[in-house]
Formats: C-alpha cells, structure tokens, sequence
C-alpha cells in the first residue's frame, strides 16, 4: 500500500497549463544564461541596480503564501472549511504584498527611464518580471475565487479538487520564482 | 525523523536557504563555486516545492520524470552557461 501510485493532486488539465507554462520560462531562464555569456561585464554591472532586498523579501512572501496554499488544502482534507479559506486568505494577503513591492521595483526602474530598450539586460530583467507578475496576479484571481467558493460552503472533505487545482498553480507560481530570484538579482 | 521533517520544517529550510542565496548577493559574492551554491540551494527549493507543496511525491513516475527533469534541465543549463561565460 505505501507504494503505491497518487495521482496528481486537482484537476489534470491545470498540470499541462502548469507544464507549458515552465516551459516558457524555462526557455526564458536559458536564454538568459546563454545571453549573458557573451554580455557578462554588462549584466553584472546593471545587475547591481536591482534590488535584492525587495527580491529576498517578495521570495519569502511566496514561499509563505505557498505554505498557506498547502495548509489549506490540508484543512479542506479533514473538512475544516473555514480554517481551508483563511490560509486561503492569509496566502492572498502575501500575494498583495509581493505585488506592491514589484510594483514600487517597477515604478524606480520606470521613472529613471529604464525601459525594455534600454539594454539587453534589462530586456529580459523586465520581460521576465513582468511575465511573472502577471501570472502572480492570475493565481491570486484564481485563489480569491476559490477562497469566496469555500466561504460559501460549496468545498468539503469529499469535493475539494479545485482547491487542489488553484493550489498547484500557485506553487507553480512560486517555483518559477524561486529560480529567478538567484538567477536574475543574485547570480554574477 | 518524521516529526522534523513536516511543512513547518520545510517553510523554515525554505527561507533560511533563501536568506543563505541573498546574503551572498549583498556581500557581491561571485565564482564558481558561488554560482554552484545558489544554483543547488535554488534546485533544493525547488524540489522541495515540487515534491512537498505539489504533492508530487509518490504520483506516476512519468510526471515526476517531466517535473523534475525541468528543474534539473534549467539549473544544469544554466551551470553550464555560467561555467562557460565565467564571471
């Protein structure tokens, strides 16, 4: 019996969403390792301007939120709904603060002119940022309406698939960072 | 050894491994063997991620394959790059 094969926690379809997903960043990531050899004095050099606090602190958000995703779904398991949608919450509530700080990282490199022209680095510091935090705020769409769903009653030790699913994502969306974070702000 | 290793555990190895890789970006550490910690403790954050958030340990081998095999292809990949191009 302990051997034996689970299946994927959700709905199967949310994991080829989550498949062809790291499969774009994961050709992002690569390009920009393979680019930087040949630009190495200049991605170290603007690598500098970014800031690493906002970035080691938005990680721990993610990483905690993501912890609130799985006590959630733990909760749902044993059918305790309401602790299910306050993790759910707790785990938004980090989801908010990573996009406010994004958003100020955003505003400083924006307002001192920066821009996906400006060089190659910064081409792929904002696509790659912009495109996560993008996804980071279709998880928390996802997440709110899961967690006004469990409000209502509509989840339960016996149907708790879509928390499952929203759960996934969301882990997904924390992976992604967990590999651009040392990558893009750190790495040199 | 069961009781240490829970989700709790897991949430503080996470975020001391993160403070561990942002610490070495605000000494401006640099080298290979600097870029082989950070990538390693990025590659053990993710399996992490996968195996315990994901739930993906014990589902069927072909998904642990296309799951894992990404996160070793990108972190090797990038290795590699940064080996070749030095720092």
């Amino acid at each position: 019996m302990k051997n034996e094969t689970r299946l994927l926690p959700g709905d199967f379809a949310i994991w080829i969403f989550i498949f062809a997903e790291l499969l774009v960043f994961g050709i992002f990531f690569i390009s920009y390792a393979v680019v930087r050899v040949q630009n190495i004095d200049m991605f170290n050099h603007y690598q500098l301007s970014l800031n690493r606090e906002t970035g080691a602190i938005n990680t721990i958000l993610l990483i905690t939120s993501s912890y609130f995703v799985v006590r959630a779904v733990r909760a749902i398991k044993l059918n305790q709904i309401k602790q299910c949608y306050h993790f759910i919450y707790a785990a938004l509530i980090c989801g908010g603060l990573f996009l406010v700080l994004k958003t100020y990282e955003f505003q400083d490199k924006f307002s001192a002119g920066i821009s996906l022209d400006t060089n190659t680095f910064y081409m792929f510091y904002l696509s790659l940022t912009i495109f996560h935090y993008m996804h980071v705020i279709l998880g928390m769409i996802i997440l709110l309406a899961i967690a006004i769903k469990a409000q209502r009653g509509k989840y339960s030790s016996q149907d708790y698939i879509g928390v499952e699913t929203g759960g996934a994502y969301w882990h997904m969306v924390d992976l992604v960072w967990i590999i651009l974070f040392p990558l893009i702000y750190i790495i040199r | 050894m069961k009781k240490i290793y829970n989700i709790h555990t897991i949430l503080i190895l996470l975020i001391l491994l993160t403070i561990s890789t942002y610490m070495f970006g605000h000494f401006n550490s640099s080298g290979l063997l600097v870029v082989l910690f950070l990538i390693i403790s990025a590659f053990i954050k993710g399996l992490l991620i996968m195996r315990e958030f994901m739930e993906l340990r014990g589902v069927s081998l072909l998904w642990r394959v296309i799951m894992y095999g990404w996160l070793t292809t990108v972190c090797s990949t990038i290795v590699i790059a940064y080996t070749i191009g030095g720092n």
